[in-house]
């Protein structure tokens, strides 16, 4: 197996006493789609918060590409090449839909000033890749429907040419044929090479797409799968549970990895 | 709506590029228009050289703050603590030049200081803590008061140094018609230049420029609205003077002001933020947006306004007194409400700020003449402020902004 793109290894996080992470590891390699499962609650979305730099781990350590890194804003998750796709979208509803593909990112001229038709130009190469009926790019996005809001948020991940993408809950809103637009995406990123963290509570979206599967229960990572060795039953025993398949070897060796 | 449409994939709204602002601001200029008209009718001496002399000489200061105002509602914020610290500053500048015999230069500087200390303390409390900016500029606009009395002991400063006074306008603080119309005329030539620049960007970066005419009416809007006004100010006469006034230094100071706040939010990132975090907070933190510091800057630009809103306030006073800029912080923030701006954040207009500025002063002006009093006034002035943001929620509504 090629060394992985990112690995999370024993990684806490707690809230005032609470903890919503409690010891996690899972990795993620070039090319695969990892799921990331667990009931409401299991500390998913906080352990991928920790990994796009939203909040930083109270213990654990990130290796990116192997080496030791400390992400603790969302600008150096970017600067590896995380970028995430929040269940929220974490679009500025007021601006429009160029604005918020580069927020936080715009490009400049050399004088330091927004670049806004440059980043008009780039923003409708993407959006004319991930969606070419996508056009009214220049109202505010509150006014988009919402598989056109999840195209602005994919934009990000697919402009700024991630090298791992997080995405939690992707096609939660979605209606079938946008869903449909997602799962390509899955796939044409896949193929590039990137690593895609999928958060999903869609069994069916689990398995159509992803290679291995990591469950979360009570902040803890409590086991790693390939998809093709596990049912959907055993993959609801343990997110219900907590019982691990049985006669079924877990793939994920990270304390082996970690050496 | 547009006969002949060949690209029908593009609706008129499209092709005109109008956004609801544009609309709302086009609506708000109509609205002062037809005001104007119906004071003049009513009193017969509304739309006089001197009448508008004043009233944009009035308007300044509250349009000063108002333009920094905006942006502080859009990020979601509120500073009712402006005109106390406007009373503190000019106090003390005033105090510095007639207590103390400093030059004004050097007496402004520190009362720049005094501003950004405050600013730098308030917006750390918001920005830093998350305290809420409420209640801290309410917890402002107590104290600076005070300290705004304690400055010179409620005694009033005279100030008389001349250079000093033209920035407030008066007699000699106007710049001449001849520069007045010189400068009207290089306005209007930037704006064209402006829109062939943007329309010849736009296509050569393989974008659709909005329709000719829309371009062509806008530009030509502000040109002539740029050029009357300098005749105007020209126009208007004091006592004996042998050459007209032209535009009061406080207006041109309020122009540069607008021209600059509305610059920081159109091309740099600081003004895009703003926007942003007024928008969705949450997100502008996920997508790593430096909020807290976006904040503090917020608040630090909001001080140097109001140092230069206190510099023209005392200039046309010619005096300090510790009572300069009470209720101003009313003013401020009904100007920027009634020119758009949404409490709610996210939303509103630098532009916007300027005609609800002299929405307001149209108002008190022209009850003046009309020989309403003092209560009256008030009575009238607050209930446009709630008409304002009447038509602002059913504006909203309309044009889909809004969902409730």
């Amino acid at each position: 197996m090629s060394s992985a793109l990112v690995t999370m290894r024993r990684v806490r996080k707690s809230f005032g006493g609470v903890h919503a992470v409690d010891d996690a590891s899972l990795a993620v390699h070039p090319g695969e789609v990892l799921a990331l499962l667990g009931h409401n609650g299991a500390g998913k979305s906080t352990l991928m918060k920790v990994l796009s730099g939203a909040f930083m781990h109270d213990e654990g350590e990130i290796l990116v590409g192997g080496k030791s890194a400390v992400i603790r804003t969302p600008t150096d998750a970017q600067a590896l090449g995380i970028e995430t796709i929040h269940q929220t979208l974490a679009l500025a509803d007021n601006l429009d839909a160029v604005a918020n593909l580069f927020l936080g990112r715009e490009l400049l001229t050399r004088y330091g000033m927004l670049d806004d038709f440059a980043m008009e130009s780039a923003a409708r190469a993407v959006f004319r890749r991930l969606n070419p009926n996508f056009r009214n790019i220049r109202v505010p996005v509150r006014s988009l429907s919402g598989g056109q809001r999840q195209v602005v948020a994919i934009s990000r991940a697919v402009h700024f040419n991630a090298r791992v993408l997080v995405m939690d809950e992707p096609c939660a809103a979605l209606g079938p044929q946008e869903t449909q637009m997602v799962h390509d995406l899955v796939r044409t990123l896949k193929a590039q090479g990137v690593g895609i963290i999928l958060i999903s509570h869609d069994m069916p979206d689990v398995f159509a797409l992803s290679d291995r599967l990591c469950v979360m229960k009570n902040g803890r990572t409590i086991g790693t799968y390939r998809t093709a060795d596990v049912d959907e039953e055993a993959v609801l025993g343990m997110i219900i549970a907590a019982r691990l398949p049985s006669g079924v070897q877990p793939c994920e060796r990270l304390s082996a990895e970690a050496g | 709506m547009l006969a002949g449409s060949e690209a029908p994939a593009l609706s008129w709204r499209d092709r005109l590029q109008l956004d609801p602002l544009d609309i709302r601001l086009a609506i708000m200029a109509g609205v002062l228009l037809v005001m104007a008209l119906a004071f003049h009718t009513v009193t017969g001496q509304f739309i006089t050289p001197e009448n508008l002399y004043n009233i944009a000489q009035q308007t300044a200061v509250v349009g000063i703050v108002a333009a920094a105002m905006a942006l502080v509602i859009v990020a979601r914020q509120i500073d009712l603590s402006v005109g106390s610290a406007l009373g503190l500053v000019g106090v003390l500048i005033a105090f510095l030049m007639y207590s103390k015999g400093w030059h004004w230069v050097p007496a402004s500087a520190a009362g720049l200081a005094v501003a950004l200390a405050v600013g730098l303390y308030q917006g750390w409390l918001v920005a830093g803590l998350g305290v809420a900016s409420f209640v801290v500029t309410l917890g402002g606009l107590m104290s600076l008061r005070g300290a705004a009395f304690l400055v010179a002991s409620g005694k009033t400063q005279p100030v008389m140094d001349p250079l000093f006074l033209m920035l407030g306008g008066g007699l000699d603080g106007a710049i001449g018609p001849l520069p007045s119309g010189l400068l009207a005329a290089a306005f209007s030539a930037w704006m064209v230049l402006r829109a062939v620049q943007r329309r010849r960007s736009q296509r050569a970066h393989g974008l659709l420029p909005r329709a000719l005419w829309v371009d062509v009416l806008v530009t030509g809007l502000f040109c002539a609205t740029a050029l009357a006004f300098a005749a105007a100010m020209s126009a208007y006469r004091i006592g004996d003077k042998p050459a007209g006034q032209g535009i009061p230094v406080p207006v041109l100071i309020w122009a540069v002001v607008v021209a600059v706040v509305a610059f920081i939010v159109k091309h740099t990132r600081f003004g895009r933020y703003i926007y942003a975090i007024g928008g969705n907070p949450e997100a502008a933190l996920l997508v790593g947006i430096p909020v807290r510091r976006v904040l503090l800057q917020l608040f630090m630009l909001l001080a140097v306004l109001v140092t230069v809103a206190a510099i023209v306030a005392v200039s046309r006073l010619n005096a300090g007194t510790n009572s300069l800029g009470m209720n101003q912080e009313l003013y401020v923030i009904a100007a920027a409400v009634i020119g758009g701006v949404a409490l709610s954040g996210g939303s509103g207009t630098v532009i916007g700020t300027v005609l609800g500025a002299l929405v307001i002063q149209f108002l008190e002006s022209g009850l003046l003449l009309l020989d309403v009093d003092i209560g009256w006034r008030m009575v009238i002035v607050g209930q446009v402020l709630i008409a304002a943001v009447v038509f602002d929620v059913l504006f909203r509504r309309a044009t889909g902004e809004r969902v409730a």
